[in-house]
């Protein structure tokens, strides 16, 4: 209990910081009780039910693989946005399917 | 023109025939496995003994890179529906006709003379693998370690499930299981980003951050050999969705050390139930094609990293250029519990890969304990968060 409460309360504090990123310190404050709540029922039912576990065949299979080859090409510039990310990057969501071409 | 029926690689164990199964020593047909050596075991003369582990037999351990078309070995040909469950076999011991269902057993005695008689053709009928991975881990090893999953997990743990657990009631599960080799090429095409300059903008509570990024046009290739690869091949077991079952459990288990897979003998079953295989190499084509890509998704992530701000593959490609196909057993030490929420019912597994111990489960959860939990936890920490405001504001 005490091993997951020390796991929860610093990712509850995270989350209610990054959801008031430059808008002030208070409000994430205020939303750090609710956040804590809401992990630590989904950190416990999780714990319990394990419903995310599955084998992780990508790591876990013996795989031979030859060396990855591949290109790229600079083909556009991106000026002042406000996303941290690639939008719906996915490099690490092995599992999620994308356009398949032949 | 018919399609041309894939090569078939016979892994049908040739020393063994229906009927009688002696033991090699003293001739008693009382023989089973004893899980702590691995062994078949006679229980009259104590004599051990073991079938040919296939990986050299068959040399299925080689050969990867050279892969070429679909290969299916015997046990993972494809199954015949009308096939009668019941076989009649003449016992070699006093001559009488005895009726083995081989929908639910393997082995039958002869009310007559006692012998066991075992089942070691392979009907077609998913009942006999290829191949069986014996069990290393007793009864009470499997119920030590299901005992000590549970513990960790009893505070929110459904009452009823505290009040009726009973780890004893384990069962030793035998679970049909396709083993792949394959060899194929993945490609994957997208974009990525990476940041060029990070700066903030306004000042004070209206400062913000903003980012400038060039765009990439990537692509990726590998080409990779997959040794080993486990897939279900009972349907039931296949569908995991954990929204209505727990299948996901057994599937968590994975990996079991496959190399040490023997040859088909009916006497490795005796003391242990198992089920049996209804899925077809044609119905795990598209299972196994999706596992490969995401094979090679994860082979190639490492090559995208200096893209900072992340990568986004919009399309991939597959090539599989050959597969080696070959149905085994594996044990599976299962406890079950028959649990009804609102209605709604759901069995709860506890799994223990009876090989490596590795130990996964499902424990129903009292939910309104843990909400009020919860719900008390987020009302201490939102009354410490406004003290802390309100020390800030005076």
């Amino acid at each position: 209990m005490i091993q997951l409460l020390a796991e929860i309360l610093p990712q509850a504090a995270l989350l209610a910081a990054d959801s008031s990123d430059g808008d002030g310190g208070e409000l994430a404050l205020l939303l750090a009780g609710p956040a804590s709540g809401i992990a630590f029922y989904w950190f416990v039912y999780r714990h319990y039910r394990n419903i995310d576990k599955s084998h992780d065949f990508e790591r876990k299979t013996a795989i031979g693989a030859k060396p990855v080859q591949g290109w790229e090409q600079k083909i556009d510039t991106i000026k002042g946005t406000r996303e941290r990310n690639t939008k719906g990057r996915n490099e690490s969501t092995h599992r999620t399917r994308v356009k398949r071409v032949e | 023109m018919p399609p041309q029926e894939p090569p078939v690689i016979d892994m049908a164990n040739r020393n063994l025939r229906d009927g009688v199964n002696r033991c090699p020593r003293c001739g008693s047909t009382e023989i089973r496995l004893r899980p702590e050596t691995g062994m078949l075991t006679c229980s009259f003369c104590r004599a051990e003994w073991s079938e040919a582990r296939v990986e050299e037999q068959f040399g299925l351990g080689a050969g990867h890179g050279e892969l070429q078309g679909t290969q299916v070995a015997s046990g993972a040909a494809n199954l015949c529906y009308d096939t009668s469950t019941a076989l009649t076999l003449k016992c070699g011991g006093c001559g009488a006709e005895v009726v083995v269902d081989v929908a639910h057993a393997m082995t039958a005695r002869c009310h007559w003379c006692r012998h066991v008689l075992s089942i070691n053709s392979q009907v077609p009928n998913g009942a006999v693998p290829d191949a069986v991975l014996p069990f290393a881990m007793t009864h009470a090893q499997a119920v030590a370690k299901i005992r000590e999953f549970a513990s960790k997990r009893r505070l929110f743990a459904d009452s009823t499930f505290k009040r009726e657990f009973v780890p004893e009631n384990v069962l030793g599960v035998y679970m049909p299981y396709m083993v792949v080799d394959a060899r194929a090429c993945s490609e994957v095409h997208g974009r990525g980003e990476i940041t060029t300059r990070r700066y903030t903008r306004g000042s004070g509570k209206n400062q913000q951050t903003y980012y400038d990024a060039d765009v990439y046009q990537v692509s990726r290739q590998v080409s990779f050999t997959v040794d080993d690869l486990t897939m279900e091949s009972s349907a039931q077991r296949a569908h995991i969705d954990t929204k209505v079952n727990t299948n996901n459990i057994i599937n968590a288990i994975l990996p079991f050390d496959t190399k040490n897979a023997v040859q088909w003998n009916a006497g490795y079953l005796t003391g242990f139930t198992s089920e049996k295989r209804d899925m077809d190499v044609s119905c795990l084509q598209p299972v196994l094609e999706d596992q490969l890509m995401s094979i090679g998704r994860s082979q190639v992530q490492p090559s995208v990293s200096r893209y900072d701000r992340g990568v986004r593959w919009d399309a991939e490609k597959l090539d599989v250029h050959g597969t080696r196909w070959v149905s085994m057993y594996l044990p599976v030490w299962l406890y079950s519990y028959y649990h009804v929420e609102r209605g709604r019912a759901m069995i709860h597994y506890i799994a223990v890969n009876a090989r490596t111990g590795e130990t996964m489960g499902s424990i129903p959860v009292a939910k309104g304990k843990l909400f009020f939990a919860s719900f008390s936890l987020g009302t201490v920490v939102t009354a410490i968060t406004v003290a802390i405001l309100l020390a800030m504001l005076l």
